[in-house]
C-alpha cells in the first residue's frame, strides 16, 4: 500500500492535533466511578507513554499502584482497565484492539484478556486511550462514550439481553448502526456473576479469560458503547508507518505460519493440532475422534462450503480472517452465527464429543452471547458428559437433564442452567476447578484446570508442553508467553523437540515478554506475528521514538514482573503452578500416547525459573532481574523483613 | 476516464478505505473526515464503501451559485477552497450524499480522485474499490436492494420460529 505525500500546503486538519505527545496516542485516560458516578480523564505524560506503552502493559501498573491485597475480584475498589495501545486506530493491520486488565474472578489474580474488533480505534478517535473503571453502581449502569463526553446512564432496559441483543440495542439507541459505536457487553452470565463470564463485542469478539465478565458484573457495569469519535490521530511519520504496515502485511501474507491464519483463519488448527495428538477430545479421555467422524470435512476449505459466509473484519484489517455465517441445515437454520474460532470447534465441539460443523458453529454463538469463556465451557460441559457417562453425577443431580457427549442441545440447556444459576447450573457456574472441588470423589479427577484455577484454552496440551507450562506459571490468567513466532529472532532454535523438557522449559523462559510486549500495542495477536523489528518499527514510526526489539523485550518483561508482583500479592504462589491430575495426565491413545508431562514437570519448572530469572522456591523475581529492569523499587517490597518467612 | 468501481460483495467493512482517505483530506487519521464512507447493510453483516461517483450530470456543480466547483484534468468534480462560500447548495443537490460540510472551514468537501492516485483503492485488502476505466454507475443499487430483501426474509423466518 502506497499513499501520495502529503504536502505541508495540503494538510486541512481542522482539529488541534496534540503536537506534543508521540504520535498514535490520545493523550488520556478515561476514569470513571462507579459508586459516586464522578467520571474525570487523567493526562498522561510522554514519558509514561513510553513506559507503559498502552494494553497490558498500562493495566499492569494501574493494578499494582491501585489494587491492594485485600480487594478482591468483586470488591468495588478493584479496576476494571479496559485499555487500547498506541497502534490502534492507525493503518497497520488489526489494530482496533482492546485489551481487559483486572483482578479476575477465576484466578483471583492479575489478569490480561484481548479482543478485537472496533474497541480500540473508537476509543483513540473519542480521545481516549484507555478506560479505568473502579467502584460499583447502585443500580445498572452502561457507559456511554461519544467524542470525548463521556456518561453513565440507565441500563434497564438491557438487563437479561445477551451481547448481541445489547449490541443491538445500544446501536438502536443511539442510531448509530454497524462500526459507527462499538459495544463491549457482558451477558446473562456477567449478571449473575458466572465466574468464567466474559466480555464480549462488536458480535463475535471476546475477551474471555479470567472471569472479566464476573469483574464487571460485580460492577453493575452491563455495557461500554463507543461511538466512533471524529477526533483526529496523527503519526510521527506517516510513510514509515505506511511501509512498516506493508512489511507486516507482507510477512502475515506470505510466512507460513501466518499465511494460514491469513487464507483460512483459525479453521486449520482443528486438523493440525489433531495430527499432533493436541485436539482436546471428549474432556481428555481419548485423542481418536469419535466413530464416523469425516476428517475431510474438517479441512478449512470444507468448513466453508455450505454456509451462506460474509466477511467480517476488524479495524483496518486485511487479514479477512473473521466471519459472519448462517446456520444452513437443522433445527437451527437460517439463524446469524459468528464462524467460530479454533477454540470455539474445541471447546464449544471436540471437547465435548460433537464434530458436526453446524451443531458447533451454533452452540459457540451461544457461548459468546450469554458470554462464557468458551474453554471453561469445553472443560465444564466434557466434565459433566464424562462424569454422567461413569455415574459421578446423576441425572437427578443435574435437574433431570441428561448429556451424552457431542448433545449441543442439552449442551446449550445446562448453558443456560449455569447462566442463570438454576439448580446444579450453581455449582457448575463456579467453574470446573471448585465445582469438582465441591462434588469430590472420582468425579474430582476428571477436570481440567491449572493449581492457580484459570482455564487452559482448546488444547490437548499433554502434547504441548510448552503451553501447559506456560499456562500454569502465568500471571495473566491465561497462557503468558505463547507460542514463539520467530524464536530465532531470540537466538532459540526454530524447531525443538516438543517433549524434550529442557528445551520447551527453556524456549518459554525466553520469549516471556513478547506477548505483553504485543497485548500493549493495541493490536491483534495473529496481526502480530511477524518481526519483533517490523513491529518496533511500526511503533516507532507512530510514536517518533526510536524503539527497538531489545526495549520491546525490556519492556514486556518488566510487565511479566508486575503481573507476578501482584499475584504473589494476591497469594498466587509457586505451589500452585501444576496441571490438575487430568490436565497432567498421560493420553492412552494418538500421536503424543504414552507421554507424560508429569514426571518432568519439577524438572520444567526449574529451567524455566532459572531462565526468567525468578526464585524457584518462593516465586518472587530475583533481585538483579528486578535491578536489570529499573524496578528497583519493587525489591524491598518483594523481598524486605516482612517476606522472609515466605 | 477512469472512475473508482465498487464491488459491495468483496467488502469486508475493514474501513481502511475510510483511513487511507482521511490521511490523504487531513495528513492524519481521522475517519470523520473521509470522503468515502463504508455503510452497513443487512443490520451489521454486510458493508459497503461508497463515495462521489463523478457522475456526468454533475448536480453539485450545476447547483453551485459561484461556480467554486469545477472538473479536475482527472476528471473529479473539485471544489475551490477560496470560491466556495459555504451556502450548503451542493451538499442538498447531490443525490447521492457524497458532498459534505465542513462547519469549521465553512467550506464543502469532496472526493477528488486523489489527484488520479486513490488512497482508497490502493488501500483497500480485498479490491472492492478499482480505479478502471469505466462508466460511471450506481455500485450499490443492486446490491442494496438484495441484501435489505435477504435481511427482510431472515426476519420473517426469525419471527415465525421465534
Amino acid at each position: 500500500m502506497r499513499y501520495p505525500v502529503i504536502e505541508e500546503s495540503t494538510v486541512r486538519s481542522d482539529d488541534p492535533v496534540r503536537q506534543d505527545l508521540p504520535g498514535g496516542y490520545a493523550g488520556s485516560l478515561l476514569r470513571v466511578d462507579l459508586t459516586s458516578g464522578r467520571i474525570w480523564t487523567q493526562p498522561w505524560t510522554p514519558a509514561e507513554m513510553r513506559q507503559y506503552l498502552g494494553g497490558a502493559g498500562l493495566g499492569a501498573q494501574l493494578l499494582w499502584e491501585e489494587v491492594p491485597a485485600e480487594v478482591g475480584w468483586d470488591h468495588p475498589d478493584n479496576r476494571l482497565i479496559l485499555a487500547t495501545g498506541p497502534l490502534a486506530g492507525l493503518p497497520v493491520w488489526g489494530t482496533g484492539g482492546l485489551s481487559v486488565v483486572t483482578r479476575g474472578a477465576m484466578t483471583n489474580g492479575a489478569t490480561s484478556t484481548q479482543a478485537n474488533g472496533f474497541f480500540g480505534a473508537c476509543l483513540k478517535y473519542s480521545g481516549f486511550d484507555a478506560i479505568v473503571v473502579q467502584g460499583q453502581a447502585s443500580r445498572w449502569v452502561y457507559l456511554s462514550v461519544h467524542d470525548g463526553v463521556a456518561e453513565l446512564r440507565d441500563a434497564a432496559f438491557l438487563l437479561g439481553k445477551d451481547t448481541w441483543q445489547t449490541q443491538d440495542a445500544l446501536h438502536a439507541r443511539h442510531g448509530l448502526p454497524g462500526h459507527q459505536m462499538s459495544v463491549y457487553s457482558i451477558g446473562p452470565a456477567g449478571e449473575n456473576l458466572v465466574r468464567f463470564a466474559a466480555i464480549a463485542g462488536d458480535y463475535g469478539h471476546v475477551a474471555s479469560k479470567n472471569g472479566c465478565g464476573a469483574v464487571m458484573g460485580a460492577k453493575r457495569l452491563k455495557a461500554v458503547a463507543i461511538a466512533r469519535g471524529t477526533k483526529a490521530l496523527r503519526a510521527a511519520d506517516p510513510q514509515g508507518l505506511f511501509q512498516a504496515a506493508d512489511e507486516i502485511a507482507y510477512d502475515l501474507k506470505t510466512n507460513p505460519t501466518a499465511k494460514s491464519l491469513y487464507e483460512y483463519g483459525t479453521l486449520w488448527g482443528v486438523l493440525n493440532l489433531h495430527g499432533q495428538g493436541a485436539l482436546p477430545i471428549k474432556n481428555y479421555t481419548t485423542n481418536i475422534p469419535p466413530e464416523g467422524t469425516d476428517l475431510a470435512a474438517w479441512e478449512a476449505p470444507s468448513l466453508r462450503q455450505g454456509f451462506d459466509h460474509r466477511g467480517h473484519q476488524c479495524n483496518a484489517c486485511g487479514m479477512h480472517h473473521c466471519h459472519m455465517q448462517v446456520i444452513p441445515t437443522g433445527p437451527h437454520r437460517g439463524e446469524l452465527v459468528d464462524e467460530p474460532e479454533y477454540e470455539g470447534w474445541a471447546g464449544a465441539g471436540w471437547a465435548i464429543g460433537c464434530t458436526d460443523p453446524v451443531a458447533i458453529s451454533w452452540l459457540n454463538t451461544q457461548v459468546d452471547r450469554a458470554c462464557v469463556d468458551v474453554n471453561e465451557f469445553g472443560w465444564v460441559i466434557g466434565w459433566v458428559m464424562e462424569c454422567q457417562e461413569k455415574g459421578y453425577l446423576t441425572k437427578e443431580q443435574l435437574g433431570g437433564l441428561e448429556l451424552r457427549w457431542g448433545d449441543v442441545e442439552a449442551a446449550a440447556r445446562l448453558l443456560h442452567m449455569i447462566n442463570q444459576r438454576q439448580g446444579f447450573g450453581t455449582v457448575l457456574a463456579e467453574g470446573v476447578k471448585r465445582a469438582a472441588e465441591t462434588v469430590g470423589g472420582p468425579a474430582a479427577a476428571c477436570a481440567i484446570y491449572t493449581g492457580k484455577g484459570s482455564s487452559p484454552r482448546g488444547h490437548d496440551h499433554r502434547a504441548r508442553w510448552e503451553e501447559m507450562l506456560d499456562t500454569c506459571t502465568g500471571s495473566t490468567g491465561t497462557l503468558e508467553t505463547g507460542p514463539p513466532v520467530h524464536p530465532t529472532e531470540f537466538g532459540m532454535p526454530a524447531r525443538i523437540n516438543p517433549f524434550d523438557p529442557d528445551a520447551v522449559a527453556k524456549n518459554v523462559g525466553t520469549h516471556l515478554g513478547r506477548r505483553h510486549f504485543e497485548d500493549s500495542l493495541g493490536a491483534c495477536i495473529f496481526t502480530t506475528r511477524t518481526l519483533m523489528e517490523n513491529l518496533c518499527r511500526a511503533l516507532s514510526a507512530a510514536t517518533g521514538w526510536e524503539y527497538r526489539k531489545e526495549e520491546a523485550m525490556h519492556f514486556g518483561r518488566r510487565t511479566a514482573v508486575l503481573l507476578r508482583a501482584f499475584d504473589l500479592r494476591c497469594g498466587l504462589g509457586p505451589e500452585l503452578e501444576r496441571p490438575s491430575p487430568r490436565y497432567g495426565s498421560i493420553p492412552v491413545d494418538g500421536p503424543a500416547k504414552g507421554q507424560d508431562v508429569a514426571r518432568h514437570w519439577e524438572q520444567m519448572l526449574d529451567v524455566w525459573y532459572e531462565t526468567v530469572g525468578y526464585d524457584r522456591k518462593t516465586g518472587r523475581p530475583l533481585p538483579e532481574t528486578l535491578r536489570a529492569l529499573g524496578l528497583d523499587d519493587l525489591i524491598p517490597v518483594l523481598w524486605g523483613p516482612e517476606n522472609r518467612r515466605r | 476516464m477512469k472512475v473508482l468501481r465498487i464491488i459491495p460483495e468483496r467488502c469486508t467493512g475493514c474501513m481502511r478505505c475510510e483511513l487511507a482517505c482521511s490521511y490523504v483530506q487531513t495528513g492524519t487519521f481521522q475517519p470523520a473526515r473521509s470522503v468515502i464512507r463504508v455503510a452497513p447493510f443487512e443490520a451489521h453483516t454486510s458493508y459497503a464503501p461508497y463515495t462521489c461517483p463523478q457522475c456526468a450530470e454533475g448536480w453539485c456543480m450545476t447547483a453551485c451559485p459561484v461556480g467554486a466547483i469545477t472538473i479536475s484534468p482527472v476528471g473529479a468534480k473539485i471544489v475551490l477552497d477560496d470560491q466556495c462560500v459555504g451556502c450548503k447548495l451542493c451538499t442538498i443537490a447531490c443525490p447521492y450524499g457524497t458532498i459534505f460540510y465542513n462547519p469549521e472551514t465553512q467550506k464543502a468537501f469532496k472526493c477528488d480522485l486523489c489527484g488520479g492516485a486513490p488512497a482508497c483503492a490502493e488501500a483497500c485488502p480485498t479490491s472492492a474499490i478499482e480505479y478502471v476505466e469505466a462508466e460511471t454507475g450506481d455500485w450499490l443499487g443492486v446490491f442494496a436492494a438484495t441484501r435489505a430483501a435477504r435481511h427482510h426474509e431472515m426476519q420473517v423466518a426469525g419471527a415465525e420460529v421465534g
